[in-house]
């Protein structure tokens, strides 16, 4: 018969698997945001795993093996999306560019209003105070469009990075993820193994379940302003909703970021008050159904952030990524919190 | 080198013949094909544990079922005499391989371990555990039927075990009462 092992050298042997696997995952992690574009890539990766893995799971029911049903769905969404752009791309290509002509026009034109407003304040306050935001705002606005399109070839050679390494990780995301999950519990030792089994699904659940909500709501929040915007035939319809739908996924400051280059155009082109109005209302119903149906019914149960951690999340991510930081931060701040909501939990439910 | 790379493929696909062996004539798999075998193969997880080493403890919340591939595993019920004396630990029984234990916790919530299961030499076991079981349900559901159907059995079967023993403790009991 083989010797008992003590204790007291089963959990050296066991703290020391533990601080391997712990120097694993950190390894992992650092490599992730180390190497240019891996962070970006991995998240657009897990949100499109979470997103068509329940598709490769519904075919893989009708008895197709794993491997076929994830080369199928791919395929799929892959030829789908090919031709949306090929319809998608020339518009939005002279939508930049007819945005590209007009900048100059809508800088002077918000120029031109903020002097009327200079100039009213001037009269209602006299001589006291000297405003002169005019020439100040033109200048920073002009430097921030040449800044952009500046800056948009550098961010179009990253955007096309992500777009082809973000599929590619999550094809095998989807085909072998089970496969890596259970190598990496392998390395857990055994007193934890149920615990991080059971975690590790509680965890892969809620955040499926957040993503899926999120992805879905913010799609028919883009449709609703879209659809919105065509009927009253406003311009740049397209574009807008699709601001809308991607800024909708910061909670609270989100909706109102979308709407606001709506209403800068509506100024600048000198719309009329009842116009105005109209645009107003296409933002107001699109927020409605979010508010009153889309997020009753999908999200609240899953995550609520409280608004002060909103705005610390956004201004850090803001601080740390620009503009993608601040629509990455908090679905990442929403993972952190099911990570330690679904961890606190577990602990209460299995505390002898 | 390639001798070494060699025979550690062969001994992956040794141990997967073993387990698929394991899974085959353990009673909750035992109506599957041989290509649910398989998939069922790819989501469980094989432990490896001491002589010596606790593969659960009474009283903690399980998830799932272990088959014991090899070893020996011994079964202790804790047993509170009193609330002042200390708890004392029974051998109830040792285990060998091809037994199985824990598969209560497969469909109880929070399920507790009614006893202690220790290693009493080297043992691998199975692991099947209730996100096996959900994840084959979600992705072939006809194998997950065919596996609760053998779980209900197993169950089933425990709970007649169980009533019989009750009866008989009745009757003693009625027998004792009669004498005094």
């Amino acid at each position: 018969m083989s010797m008992v092992i003590s204790q007291s050298s089963l959990m050296r042997a066991n703290r020391w698997k533990l601080i391997g696997l712990m120097a694993l995952l950190l390894l992992v992690f650092v490599v992730v945001v180390a190497v240019e574009n891996l962070l970006v890539s991995s998240l657009l990766a897990f949100v499109i795993s979470y997103t068509l893995g329940p598709l490769v799971n519904h075919l893989e029911r009708q008895r197709v093996s794993r491997g076929l049903a994830t080369a199928a769905v791919f395929s799929l969404v892959g030829v789908s999306l090919v031709f949306v752009s090929l319809v998608l791309f020339p518009y939005l290509g002279s939508t930049l560019s007819g945005l590209q002509t007009d900048m100059p026009r809508f800088i002077l034109g918000l120029g031109r209003f903020i002097s009327e407003v200079e100039a009213k304040i001037h009269d209602i306050a006299g001589p006291l105070i000297k405003l002169n935001v005019t020439a100040n705002v033109e200048t920073q606005l002009t430097q921030w469009t040449k800044d952009f399109f500046d800056h948009a070839p550098s961010f179009v050679k990253t955007l096309l990075t992500v777009m082809l390494l973000g599929p590619f990780l999550a094809f095998f995301m989807v085909k072998d993820g089970r496969a890596a999950v259970n190598l990496m519990l392998g390395l857990v030792p055994n007193q934890l193994f149920e615990t991080a089994l059971s975690l590790v699904h509680q965890i892969n659940f809620q955040i499926g379940q957040f993503v899926r909500a999120r992805i879905l709501e913010s799609l028919i929040v883009g449709l609703v302003t879209t659809g919105g915007l065509v009927l009253i035939s406003f311009p740049y319809a397209i574009l807008l909703g699709v601001v809308a739908g991607l800024t909708n996924f910061i909670p609270y400051l989100g909706p109102i970021m979308g709407a606001v280059p709506a209403f800068l155009i509506a100024l600048v082109n000198g719309y009329s008050g009842l116009e105005v109005l109209l645009v107003a209302l296409v933002y107001i119903v699109a927020q409605a159904i979010d508010a009153g149906v889309l997020i009753p019914m999908m999200v609240a149960r899953i995550v609520d952030l409280h608004p002060v951690t909103v705005i610390v999340v956004i201004i850090a991510g803001a601080q740390v990524m620009g503009i993608l930081g601040m629509i990455i931060s908090i679905p990442v701040a929403s993972t952190l919190k099911v990570t330690v909501t679904t961890i606190y939990r577990h602990l209460i439910d299995t505390r002898s | 080198m390639t001798n070494i790379v060699w025979d550690n493929f062969f001994r992956q696909s040794d141990q997967d013949q073993e387990v698929l062996d394991a899974l085959r004539q353990t009673i909750v798999f035992s109506t599957l094909a041989k290509k649910e075998l398989r998939f069922v193969k790819d989501t469980v997880h094989v432990r490896t544990f001491k002589a010596g080493e606790s593969i659960f403890r009474q009283g903690e919340v399980g998830v799932g079922m272990y088959v014991l591939l090899h070893g020996a595993l011994d079964i202790f019920v804790d047993s509170f005499s009193s609330d002042s004396l200390p708890v004392r630990s029974q051998l109830v029984t040792r285990l060998r391989g091809g037994d199985f234990l824990g598969e209560l916790s497969l469909v109880e919530p929070n399920s507790r371990r009614t006893a202690t299961a220790i290693a009493a030499e080297e043992s691998s076991l199975i692991g099947f555990f209730k996100p096996d079981l959900f994840e084959i349900l979600d992705r072939q559901p006809a194998t997950g039927v065919k596996i609760l159907l053998r779980l209900g059995e197993v169950l089933g079967r425990r709970l007649k075990e169980t009533t019989l023993k009750v009866t008989e403790l009745k009757e003693d009991l009625r027998r004792v009462s009669e004498k005094l």
